[in-house]
């Protein structure tokens, strides 16, 4: 049993969902209960796994007993593992949170937002390039739908650009898997890595293209730039649950780039070698720049909070272009604490706006806070480990890049830009802090206080930031053995193809 | 043949890229349709081009590529879901906004 | 351990003070005051070894990875401050006490004092520089919120940015300098930076770090150019100012200068950067100083001034430098603190810190006057306090120094110059406020503050006083400790004496003095001179032009950008790709390959032709929209023909069946839609669009012809030698997708099941634009066409059984679930077309979603079946059947799964189209905006 743990993340919500879909007419309860159980119960499966990956060795299940690279196979390595734990963990306060409230604004909330689950937990085990496009669907049609979930005009209009460009994203998916199938004849990552490595000089220039086409993709899935402008309007829209679920979404772009990206054009792909990193470089820079303009000039909380998940794609593009094996370790450790800080703000942001009347979110003065001390701390803390100011976790991740970085000669321009995106932010939180809670109208507060639920799952992700702190060496030492074992590629590819390389 | 099939993939391709860059979702859905014409036929080619070669086995017969076929079924399949999914979306946005520009209202300042 | 509880007691002790916070005034007062007292006496306990020169350090680990550690060190720089940080925080909680009005959270106050207290101590005490940094950033953030303690007031709020803003940056680049440091001498820890100074000052990365460094912390201590922010943060309560500018925050800046002194110093640009930006601080300082007409602006200057000549010192290259910088350290702490602390009581008492307004106060409260007095006296340097001693090696030292080479004379001059501003400032201060005639109508009647307001001004002037006349025997030893782990060297001869005989300095302290009364005497011409400058307020530049001129062009940018328009973001995706591979198959030598063409034939021109001049058709007409569709579906059929020249028939019926499905789709919708696109793209645009389009289609027609002109090997020649032993069918195509892929399959019937229920949330509780009601008419009136609805009574049977055997054969032969699904949808959605939706619906159930998790379902318990033998997920296993009329086949657990494939096809596509059937149109009518 324990070799079929490794289909859990994929099946576990999938039942869930299904069984929800049967649930369709049942009480709103019964769902509720169902979902959370499942959400609960994944956890220390995820768990198990990790534990299984820890030890460094690669899990590969060949699906249908077929051996690859001619059936498709889930591999198991640290960064999968580490990322199965980081959406099991990210789920459960969105969903608390949802439980609270979103959930009543529509139709099939629960089936949908496991379905998501399974998309993106799928997509981090699959070894299977053409397997990974179905993933890329199964998350996308999932999130349309929790995207519209609650509708609303701005809802609407957001969800309709995001589809459209996404369907577009779709094709182009397909014809980049076509290329690389139509010139390597495989569609197992391991064995087009193989593949690529004896490709012919003559047909090089298509493979790489291919290579191009698929950057775009997961680009425009992680937000990078010239293709995020969809993200603000989609995220700022969201209801808020759905928001911080999709914190984890553009790093399913990062995460594909990383894996797809590191493994075919990896050192053994002879010329092609960072045939990507040399676009990936610049793009992320300019994503992040960009990005933290957008935080500078952003007029709503939620906005910023968009930004910011902008800017911590482009610092990930970024450390992920320069190929570094150290910068890469702080990189990872990066990538977990900004998915649960930008959750954790999404649905402050919320709760904040939620006692500000129909000034909402809007960075203008309105009528005081009802909980102006006990959110305005939460905030302060928010604001400190997104900005990368001691001691939380931003810090840590700040530090640890420099660390690893230091002396590099890409160093200059990666600590330019990281920092002064870290002072814009610090500007903008301070302005939205010192708007939202000490520049307040005469009139009393109204309404009621935040509800408890939604104050513990927005702390719940908060709480993660000073955790990662302290426990900051384990979980650094852990990214590190994750960089170490994806800068080796070949011991990826051997796993999965065993000696044979898989040519015949 | 090999050309003519690739102008084919072409004229669709490009078609649909015209028609998805119009402003009204009508005319966006149609423009995905054509696209994903052209992607699937570009999906088949990638097999290579055979004629009156069956997928089916039967002795002594040379095949056809499948994987490819497969592949595009997935797609064909997938993409009539997506496809359904725009054409309500779009309807309900026609709905919710009150017009069919891809824009929504316009009277809204962006930015915010 | 001492050391650790000596950092962590004021963070404890600011948990207390909220905690009580809802106690008296008194007790939480009370409470606050524990923390420092205790930490006082332990400090104290320590003296000895200290000024006896040991070195006391601590280490915990935290972050080895990161070489960030939790040590901390105590030797007589650190104890010094140390010192002065909980001594004078002791004072101003005192003061504090007294100084808040009821309105104010005294609890929130003194947590908030108490944490910046704990920030002030970790800085001092690390012996590591990360955790250095980490103290340092924690300072600012503290400082922030004390700063704007009364954030409802505008200019708090505003000062508090400010100083976050400034003092934050200045921290990232002290942040990154530490890195740079780190890397140089391969660990964080102080006491090995402090020993790699030679090493540090050899390496290339100097300059780099020590300017990042410096910036830290000129920024900090607001020197020059970066001093603007410490005057507006005046509007703190005064306790605040007076803690904060007098002997911490500020001090923090040079403190680190003292820090670093051994590892940085020593060079030419050391000496150049640290003297010119102190020098010209002081200058400015005390210039502006005089000007200022708000007594706690006057002393903020005359803080950046004081803060000036330290750094200056810190910057000159002479013997006793640093011993006199840390003297003026100590001595500027105890009389700028009194000096707050006196003007705080002015303003508490009188209602107004407006110099000009103020008067004679001596009249009202001649102890505070007394006081004030001494302190001032102390800070323009008269002999006996001991401002006086500081300035005299001050300016000693300025004679000695050679820094700027043949400008080196300039020092003692400016210096001079400076000295008599703050002589006259200093004059400004007592004279106006406490002498002269009595004020006129003040906002309170002014009397003498209570005795323990009172109560840290005495002790502290006092100090003053002590170290004026008896240097030697109160300050002494520690300055003398002080200054010997400062330069980590032994130190030079020195005497610490009121009287050194008649000598430079002297005289020009006498000649300070007598020009600065002199300079004060004729104030009024000064004022008038300085009222013709043109106006410049730090808030104007920072706030409006800085701050709303970068955010303005920030939001300028992102409108630009993220304009809202999809259209836009669709341009730039498809640009970014066409040219990204574009570029990269540029190089590509021969576009074809060596595979041999095929020859063209009629049928597939054809074809070709038909669908090339569909696909335009559509693109031309498609504002009109039923009729592009028509020319839309001709296409569909076409590559439905296209796959079946290339014998693809699964994809021909595939292919088929979705384009009824979906063109049946696209026309219900169109219903609802206007039936026509109005032309609102410039010709500009389409002619963009055009080129985008043609460039895209050229690109990948391209692409196509290269690839499919080469040869090529694949993993599929596998997948027809497994087929029939391993799969258990002859059609490759559905043994792939069922057996071999049948996880992609799997995800796609879950894609689909998703679809529907997402579609069936999009469609719940819809409001219809459309005031014409035709798809409701179409689709619920009662008669209809007898005709049709005879040919489909036995047409559905007919379909379903048509659908079984497709099925049935799919693995065999072309056909399987998925079309044999759609064609049963198909047959469905003709019977609502026909007979109507009540008419149907009486006849079938309405809710389709148990038929697609069912569908989903079956195809996972059969995957999930096989690990029952051991086997992987979705293995398959199949043996030999007989089953009339379709024959002898071979019934594979694939199709098991295939059933599922067919259901949730079936449940999903008529949980679609049937609740689109269910549409009800608005009853109130709306205008068709923008259609």
């Amino acid at each position: 049993m324990m070799a079929h743990w490794i289909t859990f993340p994929v099946l576990l919500p999938l039942a869930t969902g299904v069984l929800l879909i049967f649930m369709a007419r049942a009480s709103l309860d019964a769902k509720r209960a169902v979902s959370i159980i499942s959400t609960l119960v994944s956890l220390p499966v995820m768990g198990v796994l990790v534990a299984q990956a820890m030890g460094g060795d690669y899990q590969v299940y060949a699906l249908g007993n077929w051996q690859p690279p001619f059936g498709i196979v889930l591999v198991l390595d640290r960064l999968t593992a580490m990322l199965l734990m980081l959406s099991a963990t990210l789920a459960l306060p969105a969903l608390l949170y949802g439980i609270r409230s979103d959930d009543k604004g529509g139709r099939n909330f629960h089936p949908l937002f496991h379905f998501q689950l399974m998309g993106l937990q799928g997509a981090f085990l699959t070894g299977d390039l053409f397997n990974l496009f179905v993933f890329f669907e199964i998350t996308l049609i999932a999130s349309y739908g929790l995207l519209m979930h609650g509708a609303g005009p701005d809802r609407t209009r957001a969800s309709l650009h995001y589809v459209i460009l996404n369907l577009v994203g779709s094709a182009l998916f397909l014809i980049g898997v076509g290329t690389l199938y139509g010139v390597l004849g495989s569609l197992n990552m391991a064995d087009l890595a193989v593949r690529i490595a004896a490709v012919p000089a003559g047909d090089a220039p298509i493979v790489h293209a291919a290579g191009l086409i698929l950057l775009a993709v997961f680009g425009l899935k992680a937000a990078m730039l010239p293709l995020y402008f969809w993200l603000p309007s989609a995220y700022s829209s969201a209801s808020p649950s759905v928001a911080s679920l999709f914190a984890i979404m553009t790093k399913l772009g990062v995460y594909s780039i990383l894996r797809v990206h590191g493994l075919l054009f990896g050192e053994q792909a002879g010329p092609l070698e960072d045939a990507v990193d040399r676009w990936l470089w610049p793009l992320a820079i300019l994503t992040l720049v960009f990005g933290a303009i957008g935080v500078l000039g952003a007029r709503t909380l939620k906005r910023v909070v968009s930004y910011l998940v902008i800017v911590s794609v482009g610092t990930l593009l970024a450390v992920i272009a320069t190929d570094d094996a150290d910068l890469l370790a702080g990189g990872l450790y990066y990538l977990i604490h900004s998915t649960f800080i930008t959750a954790a703000l999404f649905l402050l942001a919320d709760i904040i706006s939620a006692q500000r009347g129909e000034t909402a979110d809007d960075l203008v003065p309105s009528r005081p806070l009802v909980q102006p001390r006990l959110l305005g701390a939460v905030f302060f803390i928010g604001a400190i480990s997104v900005t990368g100011l001691p001691p939380l976790s931003g810090f840590v991740s700040k530090a640890a890049m420099f660390v690893a970085s230091a002396g590099a000669g890409y160093a200059p321009v990666l600590w330019a830009v990281i920092l002064l995106a870290g002072l814009v932010t610090l500007v903008s939180m301070c302005r939205a802090g010192s708007t939202l809670f000490w520049n307040s109208t005469a009139e009393p507060p109204q309404g009621r206080g935040a509800d408890k639920s939604k104050l513990v799952a927005a702390l719940f992700l908060l709480i993660m930031s000073p955790v990662m702190s302290l426990w900051a060496d384990p979980l650094l030492a852990y990214c590190g053995a994750t960089a170490e074992q994806l800068t080796n590629s070949a011991g990826y590819i051997q796993a999965v193809l065993g000696d044979t390389g898989g040519m015949e | 043949m090999e050309i003519l099939f690739s102008v084919t993939v072409a004229v669709l391709v490009g078609t649909g890229i015209y028609l998805i860059l119009r402003a009204r979702t009508f005319p966006v859905v149609m423009g995905l349709m054509l696209l994903s014409y052209g992607v699937n036929l570009f999906l088949v080619a990638m097999g290579r081009l055979h004629s009156g070669l069956p997928a089916i086995i039967k002795e002594g017969v040379d095949y056809t590529d499948p994987l490819p076929q497969a592949l595009v079924l997935t797609a064909i399949v997938i993409g009539f879901a997506m496809t359904s999914f725009i054409t309500v979306l779009a309807l309900r946005a026609r709905g919710e906004l009150g017009n069919d520009h891809v824009d929504g209202t316009k009277d809204r300042e962006p930015g915010r | 351990m001492l050391l650790l509880f000596l950092v962590l007691l004021p963070f404890l002790g600011s948990l207390l003070s909220l905690w009580s916070a809802h106690q008296s005034r008194s007790v939480c007062t009370w409470l606050t005051a524990v923390a420092p007292a205790v930490g006082l006496v332990l400090l104290l306990s320590q003296g000895p070894a200290i000024l006896a020169g040991e070195l006391l350090t601590v280490h915990w680990r935290w972050i080895e990875l990161l070489g960030l550690s939790l040590s901390f060190r105590l030797d007589g720089l650190s104890f010094m401050f140390a010192l002065l940080v909980l001594a004078i925080g002791l004072l101003v909680i005192l003061y504090g006490r007294y100084y808040l009005s009821g309105k104010d959270s005294h609890g929130r106050f003194f947590s908030l004092l108490l944490l910046f207290m704990g920030a002030m101590m970790g800085v001092v005490m690390s012996n590591n520089l990360l955790l250095l940094v980490v103290f340092w950033e924690l300072t600012s953030l503290s400082s922030f919120l004390l700063i704007g303690f009364w954030g409802h007031r505008s200019d708090a709020r505003q000062g508090a940015r400010m100083a976050l803003t400034v003092t934050g940056a200045g921290g990232l680049a002290l942040l990154a300098g530490v890195m740079i440091l780190g890397h140089i001498v391969g660990s964080f820890d102080l006491s090995m930076v402090l020993a790699a100074g030679d090493q540090i000052r050899a390496h290339a990365l100097y300059p780099v770090a020590l300017v990042l460094v410096l910036l830290g912390i000129f920024t900090k201590s607001a020197q020059f150019p970066f001093h603007f922010w410490l005057p507006h943060a005046m509007s703190a309560p005064t306790p605040v100012s007076a803690y904060l500018h007098s002997a911490t925050m500020v001090k923090a800046g040079v403190f680190l200068l003292a820090r670093l002194y051994p590892a940085l110093s020593g060079t030419d640009l050391w000496f150049v950067i640290v003297s010119v930006v102190g020098l010209s601080t002081m200058t400015l300082g005390a210039v502006v100083a005089l000007f200022k007409h708000d007594l706690k602006g006057l002393l903020a200057y005359s803080t950046i001034s004081h803060l000036g000549l330290i750094t200056l010192l810190f910057g000159l290259d002479t013997r006793l430098a640093v011993v006199a910088a840390l003297f003026h350290i100590v001595n500027h702490a105890t009389f700028k603190a009194s000096l707050f602390m006196a003007a705080g009581i002015v303003d508490h008492e009188t209602g107004t810190r407006d110099i000009r307004v103020l008067s004679g106060l001596r009249h009202y409260m001649p102890v505070t006057a007394a006081l004030g007095l001494i302190a001032a006296a102390a800070m323009a340097g008269v002999p006996l306090m001991n401002g006086f001693l500081s300035t005299e090696m001050f300016l000693n030292e300025s004679l000695q120094q050679n820094v700027l080479g043949n400008a080196s004379w300039l020092i003692p001059v400016v210096a001079v110059f400076a000295k008599v501003f703050s002589v006259a400032y200093a004059l400004r201060f007592i004279h106006s406020v406490f002498f002269g005639p009595r004020p006129g109508e003040l906002p309170k009647k002014p009397h003498e503050p209570p005795f323990f307001m009172r109560a840290p001004v005495v002790i502290l002037v006092v100090l003053c006083l002590a170290v004026g006349v008896l240097p030697a025997l109160v300050v002494g030893p520690l300055l003398a400790a002080a200054s010997a782990s400062t330069t980590l060297a032994p130190l030079p001869e020195y005497t610490l004496a009121l009287w050194h005989g008649f000598n430079r300095p002297l005289l020009m302290s006498a000649t300070a003095l007598i020009l600065g009364v002199g300079v004060y005497a004729k104030r009024q011409v000064m004022f008038d001179l300085w009222n013709k400058l043109p106006p410049l307020s730090a808030p104007e530049v920072f706030e409006n032009t800085l701050h709303h001129k970068l955010i303005r062009s920030a939001r300028w940018v992102t409108r630009t950008l993220e304009n809202g328009r999809p259209q836009s973001y669709l341009l730039l995706l498809f640009v970014f790709t066409i040219s990204l591979a574009g570029i990269a198959l540029w190089p590509l030598a021969n576009l074809q390959g060596s595979r041999p063409l095929m020859p063209l034939d009629f049928p597939t021109v054809a074809v070709a032709l038909t669908i090339i001049g569909a696909a335009f058709a559509t693109v031309l007409l498609h504002h009109k929209r039923l009729v592009a569709l028509l020319f839309l579906s001709v296409v569909g059929l076409g590559v439905a023909l296209a796959f079946a020249r290339f014998s693809a028939p699964d994809l021909v019926l595939t292919q088929l069946s979705v384009e009824v499905v979906s063109i049946v789709l696209l026309i219900l919708i169109l219903y609802l839609l206007p039936a026509h696109s109005p032309r609102d793209s410039s010709y500009a645009r389409i002619g963009r669009h055009v080129a985008v389009a043609t460039a895209g289609g050229v690109g990948l027609g391209l692409l196509t012809f290269a690839v499919l002109t080469r040869p090529f090997d694949s993993i599929s020649s596998f997948f027809l030698e497994h087929s029939v032993s391993g799969g258990g069918g002859t059609n490759v195509v559905n043994v792939v997708l069922v057996d071999f892929r049948g996880f992609d399959t799997f995800g796609e019937i879950t894609v689909l099941a998703i679809a529907a229920i997402g579609i069936y949330g999009l469609l719940d509780g819809m409001r219809l634009f459309d005031p014409k009601r035709r798809l409701l008419r179409n689709f619920s009136r009662e008669k209809h066409s007898m005709l049709l609805s005879v040919l489909n009574m036995p047409l559905l049977p007919l379909a379903l059984l048509i659908s079984v055997y497709i099925f049935m054969r799919g693995h065999n032969l072309p056909g399987g679930g998925f079309i044999a699904g759609l064609i049963t949808a198909i047959a469905f959605i003709l019977q609502y077309l026909t007979n109507g939706l009540q008419w149907t619906n009486q006849r079938l159930s309405d809710n389709f979603h148990p038929l697609v998790a069912a569908g989903v379902l079956i195809a996972g318990l059969t995957a999930v079946a096989s690990w029952f033998f051991g086997k992987p997920l979705l293995t398959s296993a199949h043996d030999h059947f007989h089953i009339p009329l379709i024959g002898d086949i071979e019934l594979a657990s694939a199709m098991a799964f295939d059933l599922g494939v067919y259901l949730t096809v079936v449940g999903a596509t008529l949980l679609i189209l049937q609740n689109l059937g269910k549409l009800k149109p608005l009853t109130g009518e709306q205008t068709e905006g923008g259609a």
